[in-house]
């Protein structure tokens, strides 16, 4: 009997990480917070299979709850087909010492961008600017609409998030950031960044209930040429935000052991 | 007893690595919990944290000999026990609860909670690697 359902839950787990997996390495890291994907007794609404709403200037509208991300535990699977990560010798040393208890993320700081936000975020359009609202953390970018450039290299004060500015090409909302400092890790495996990260991401709402998204990876301090990471996110019908204080009673860190790129997230 | 172990543990190992394969709590759970140290803790809730980065409830469990052993067990973010039928009121301080998991590598009385079935007998969704 017990062998019976033993190899039942086998089959089960198979089945289950397979399709999942699968759907990591088209659209890099999903979101975890769906709740008809947990089992869970709350049913989202179905999304009906509609065009992406309008802003009354005509460009699409991306206003609303999502999930999913670009990458949150492991970068590879997101890359785009045929691009790889060719880290510089040194980066790839930093990369190698990394241990999981030092993920920023592990210790509740902010993710540097396009690391991923594994629960439900929000995007918020004005004329002037875009904000990007997220659960984890409960933290938040601002996007510069109003066509400003970045700060001179020499007014840059380097941070997780960095400085970031948006326009349209065409349906896309392309948001341009520098100014990162270089503690920031692109995944829970440790691929690093370095000062001169420039990210460029693409989204795109190709329908009411998608948004497409790519993020091109640019740091020469780090590695030896740009790369493209792909994900797509899925809106969630009324969806709002809950509260997410990391580091209320964060008993973790002390206990994680082992190597970031073998034993962090995206290794299990 | 020996096929029934071995049974508990494929199940456990399935819930994690149906949660696991999505992976986007703020911690590797393989990094903190090891996979190779399966268990089953059958006991009364003494505590329960209702808190982030994730909820905890702790268990006494008592051996044939009598002696208490009081686990630390790790579950999902409120946020996500709550869009999954949780309230804070699940858990109750003197709750019978029994519980399959990991042992954490480095603290032999924490765990990572991978099914908890409540004194009714209904299963309550608990993966942290959610």
């Amino acid at each position: 009997m017990y062998r019976r359902l033993a190899l039942l839950a086998i089959a089960g787990t198979v089945v289950v990480t397979t399709v999942t997996i699968g759907a990591q390495g088209r659209q890099g890291g999903r979101g975890v917070a769906l709740p008809r994907r947990l089992g869970g007794e709350i049913t989202a609404p179905k999304i009906p299979d509609a065009p992406a709403p309008r802003l009354p200037n005509g460009k699409p509208d991306m206003t609303g709850a999502w999930t999913g991300s670009i990458a949150w535990g492991n970068i590879i699977p997101a890359l785009k087909p045929g691009e790889t990560v060719e880290l510089l010798p040194e980066a790839k040393k930093k990369m190698a010492a990394r241990l999981v208890k030092e993920d920023p993320a592990v210790k509740c700081i902010l993710p540097t961008p396009p690391r991923g936000a594994g629960f439900p975020w929000r995007i918020v359009m004005t004329p002037t600017h875009a904000f990007i609202l997220y659960e984890f953390w409960g933290h938040y970018r601002q996007v510069f609409l109003d066509g400003r450039g970045h700060p001179p290299q020499a007014e840059i004060n380097p941070t997780w998030m960095g400085h970031s500015i948006g326009s349209w090409q065409g349906d896309t909302l392309v948001i341009d950031t520098i100014g990162f400092n270089d503690l920031g890790w692109l995944d829970g495996r440790g691929h690093p960044v370095s000062e001169k990260l420039h990210v460029i991401e693409r989204y795109t709402r190709t329908k009411l209930g998608t948004m497409r998204m790519e993020a091109t990876v640019d740091d020469p301090g780090t590695y030896a040429k740009p790369f493209t990471l792909q994900g797509e996110a899925e809106l969630i019908p009324g969806g709002e935000l809950m509260e997410y204080s990391c580091s209320e009673n964060n008993q973790d860190a002390p206990f994680l052991e082992g190597p970031a790129d073998t034993r962090g997230q995206g290794n299990n | 007893m020996r096929t029934k172990t071995g049974f508990i543990y494929v199940l456990v190992v399935a819930v994690l690595c149906m949660g696991g394969a999505s992976l986007l709590a703020h911690h590797s759970w393989t990094a903190q919990y090891d996979p190779t140290k399966p268990l089953e803790v059958k006991g009364m809730v003494s505590k329960f944290e209702w808190t982030n980065p994730h909820a905890r409830f702790y268990v006494d469990a008592r051996s044939t000999g009598g002696d208490v052993t009081t686990w630390n067990f790790e579950l999902a973010s409120p946020n996500i026990l709550l869009r999954n039928g949780w309230t804070r009121n699940t858990l109750k301080v003197g709750d019978q609860v029994s519980v399959t998991g990991f042992i954490a590598r480095s603290n032999p009385k924490m765990a990572i909670a991978g099914e908890v079935v409540d004194g009714t007998g209904k299963k309550l969704f608990a993966s942290s690697t959610n």
